[in-house]
């Protein structure tokens, strides 16, 4: 990767991003509200929580896979229908300050998205956005981005990446959108010395030593598939309460639901964030639930992220940011339930304990 | 966003009624008394404002708060709903039950800051053809005068007003000898329990992956009670746990704080669980932490495990209680009443703004439900979508249609144990709705306590109940 790396302060840093907003771009970036730190879009940079502020409540997902959006509108006037497709986004979006583990997410999300039939909306919300990830400077409790592959300075769905310096950042234009967003702003940059790229093996190992949790290998997705039947998982799961936490707040998971709202004079066709471990996501209109309990639907979700993948080479769909391990109101950590499961299956067999 | 149902909900607050608006005034009407009323104002040509629409219902006890918060959602600037006189009705209690349940919506109405000056209810009889068309009247002016309803979204670039810090002590502080000797001490009495036969699971707390945190974990032999943990990381009400347990448990012990009781009561209450297939271990409680900080509700406990218990944990030992249920009064006081006392000062376009912001944040995730004890519906009122009452789709109206209806529906009932607050990942109030609702029970038909025998309020009703707001 020949690109140019720069240094710069934290005031460079801010007018470059007041520079993409007056520019006319959408940007994205973590602000305080109400106590918590969301991604939202910001109207001037000095809102947006530049320094390596701690994670969000939730990824930056819904901005290109809102939480609702119409994939059609109509309205009725007398005997005729109108509909109307949405509107596809035009200005640039820029999603400003993500984590490494969170830009991951988002090509996990290219990858049901994008693959095979492609979809429009995604797409055309997907094309007019570009991701300026945080490396980050350490990692909370709940971290485990190493334990999937993963790193606290990784460049996957980077199209910018800010490495914390001491006194100041280092940037990285990665791609060509990535050049393309830094455009005429280094002008009054200085460059990057050996010693500030140095700085992003030093980051790395730093936050790697800080997480506590072991690996999870890449041919456990067989063990786990395999040990599907294994007991393990009813009292492995035994407390999951049945809510959609660790799915929302996930930078990769995809599933949604189609909805339709209307009244007598319009309507729209919309979807939906959905989960599977909701009992509804899989509920037949016969009655019949394929996956009745919620140490089913629990397996579910963890078997999507570690197992079901469909080539060795291809990636784990959990990126390890621990936001449903930090979130989940019973205390499930999913790292920690793979490892388990892993060992009850190889000390049992397959169908152990059944 | 949705746009659905925007033509008509478009304004930028209560300030400025825009020039030759016309309020859109949903009327919500019993087909016994208000709708032949209406009737009535009709043949005798009586004139009165055409923005009133009505909607035929058989009974003010037929008419869920849900319906109210549709015609909102739908545009509709004001609603009135309107039924039989106290002792008229046709189904004989149907609008004696409905009067109080519009009082408690009412209240949270205001409190989520509708005016309400929007919100009208009357009781308008077959013969009072008159006072329907007085009654019309009067709510198409109150309406005309609060203007468009505001819309239904979080204003941009706004601050929040700063709720005032809570205060209290919380429970006595315990070392943690103490602390060792409580986990001694319980892991001892489930083992008792255990062993002697007298439950066949105890529901408890081991130790999580996460910094002093605790999980829930069911414990089906003496040998592995080892697990059980005591300290400030026990934040689940396990209360949630107990139906499942009893599947296929006989007997099941819980062990519970003080603050987990009020859910006990309720599932006792409402037939879900039995009584006598539990064993309630009270533990002597330092207080939870959830996010580094003393819980709010904990602010104003002593942490002391409560009698009713059939066997209480403390510093000194196991010991014996089970006291009767009706020793048991709910703490009244809570630390959270400044702030609830301070939304309820400023304008209700402030509140309503407020609570807008909330919503907003709102994933529809239901970990309010999946972690509230007494949400234990097999079906679940956001789910039915014939007709679809709760707007699925994830933004303000949905949102704040689910918000609205679970604290209606647990109105009375709530035990504030905060769990839906300390499970919502965005941070939701839903303490401080679940408490104003709480007091406005409490303060107008008394509350249940801790006696499982004890109606919850919302089911019940007197002939003398307070009704100063209907027309």
């Amino acid at each position: 990767m020949n690109r140019t790396a720069w240094k710069i302060d934290e005031e460079k840093l801010r007018q470059w991003v007041q520079g993409l907003v007056d520019g006319g771009d959408s940007v994205v970036a973590p602000v305080e509200e109400d106590g918590l730190t969301l991604f939202r879009p910001i109207a001037a940079a000095e809102h947006a929580h530049l320094e390596p502020s701690g994670k969000t409540r939730w990824s930056p997902k819904e901005f290109l896979f809102p939480r609702s959006e119409a994939l059609y509108r109509y309205t009725l006037k007398g005997d005729s229908v109108e509909i109307r497709d949405p509107d596809v986004p035009e200005t640039r979006q820029v999603l400003f300050g993500v984590r490494c583990c969170d830009a991951a997410g988002l090509v996990r999300l290219d990858e049901i998205f994008l693959s095979g039939t492609k979809d429009p909306l995604y797409a055309a919300r997907r094309e007019a956005t570009t991701v300026v990830t945080s490396a980050c400077a350490a990692a909370d409790a709940e971290c485990f981005c190493t334990a999937v592959g993963g790193s606290p300075v990784a460049t996957e769905g980077s199209d910018v990446q800010l490495v914390p310096l001491a006194d100041g950042w280092m940037v990285r234009a990665l791609t060509d959108k990535g050049e393309d967003l830094v455009g005429e702003a280094p002008a009054t940059w200085s460059e990057a010395s050996a010693d500030d790229i140095g700085r992003i093996e030093a980051i790395e190992t730093t936050v790697t030593d800080q997480i506590a949790r072991s690996p999870i290998q890449k041919e456990w997705s067989r063990v786990l598939e395999d040990g599907f039947e294994n007991a393990s998982w009813d009292h492995l799961a035994q407390h999951c309460l049945g809510c959609s936490i660790c799915a929302y707040v996930c930078p990769s998971c995809s599933c949604f639901d189609m909805n339709h709202e209307a009244n007598a004079w319009c309507g729209e066709q919309c979807r939906s964030w959905d989960a599977c471990t909701f009992g509804l996501f899989t509920h037949h209109a016969s009655g019949h639930n394929p996956r009745e309990t919620r140490q089913q639907r629990y397996r579910q979700r963890v078997l999507h992220k570690f197992s079901f993948t469909e080539g060795e080479d291809q990636h784990f769909r959990c990126v390890g940011c621990g936001r449903c391990v930090a979130l989940c109101p019973a205390g499930l950590d999913i790292s920690e339930i793979v490892t388990a499961a892993v060992t009850a299956i190889q000390e049992e067999g397959a169908d152990g304990a059944r | 966003m949705s746009d659905a149902a925007t033509n008509a909900v478009q304004s930028s607050g209560a300030a400025a009624v825009p020039e030759g608006w016309q309020p859109h005034i949903v009327a919500l009407v019993c087909n016994w008394c208000s709708y032949a009323g209406a009737d009535m104002a009709g043949t005798t040509r009586l004139e009165y404002p055409a923005n009133v629409r009505m909607v035929r219902f058989p009974c003010t006890g037929r008419m869920s708060p849900l319906m109210i918060l549709r015609a909102f959602e739908q545009g509709a600037d004001g609603v009135l709903v309107s039924g039989c006189h106290p002792g008229d009705c046709h189904y004989v209690q149907g609008n004696l039950v409905a009067r109080r349940r519009f009082t408690i919506f009412r209240s949270l109405m205001d409190f989520l800051g509708v005016d309400l000056r929007r919100l009208h209810f009357a009781w308008v009889s077959a013969a009072e053809g008159h006072k329907w068309a007085k009654v019309a009247s009067q709510v198409t002016a109150a309406v005309s005068e609060v203007g468009p309803l505001p819309r239904f979204s979080a204003a941009e670039a706004w601050d929040s007003p700063q709720l005032p810090s809570v205060e209290g002590t919380g429970p006595e502080e315990l070392s943690a000898a103490d602390l060792e000797a409580i986990q001694t001490n319980l892991r001892s009495a489930a083992a008792e329990l255990l062993t002697t036969g007298r439950v066949e699971k105890v529901v408890g707390y081991r130790s999580g992956s996460m910094p002093g945190q605790m999980v829930p974990v069911m414990v089906t032999s003496a040998a592995d009670t080892t697990v059980l943990e005591w300290g400030d990381g026990c934040v689940n009400n396990l209360a949630a746990y107990a139906t499942t347990a009893l599947e296929d448990a006989a007997k099941v012990a819980l062990v519970v704080k003080t603050c987990d009781l009020g859910a006990v009561t309720g599932l006792i209450r409402e037939s879900q669980i039995e009584r006598d297939r539990l064993r309630l271990i009270g533990v002597q409680c330092p207080g939870v932490r959830h996010g580094g900080d003393l819980a709010d509700k904990c602010l104003s406990c002593s942490g002391a495990p409560h009698p009713i218990c059939d066997l209480v944990v403390t510093v000194d030992g196991v010991r014996e209680s089970c006291a009767d249920p009706d020793v048991g009064v709910a703490e009244t006081e809570d630390a959270r009443d400044v702030q609830i006392a301070h939304l309820e000062t400023l304008p209700p376009d402030e509140r309503w703004r407020f609570w807008q912001r909330q919503f907003d944040r709102c994933l529809r995730c239901y970990a309010c439900r999946a972690a509230c004890p007494l949400c234990y519906c097999s079906s679940c009122i956001s789910e039915k979508h014939r007709p679809q009452w709760v707007p699925t789709t994830i933004d303000n109206r949905g949102n704040g249609a689910w918000n609205v209806i679970r604290a209606i529906h647990l109105a009375g009932r709530c035990s504030g144990c905060d769990e839906c607050a300390r499970a919502c990942p965005a941070d939701i109030r839903l303490d401080l709705i679940n408490r104003k609702l709480a007091l406005e029970v409490e303060s107008l038909y008394g509350s249940a306590g801790l006696d499982p025998s004890e109606k919850t309020a919302l089911i019940d009703f007197r002939m003398e109940d307070a009704e100063e707001f209907i027309l």
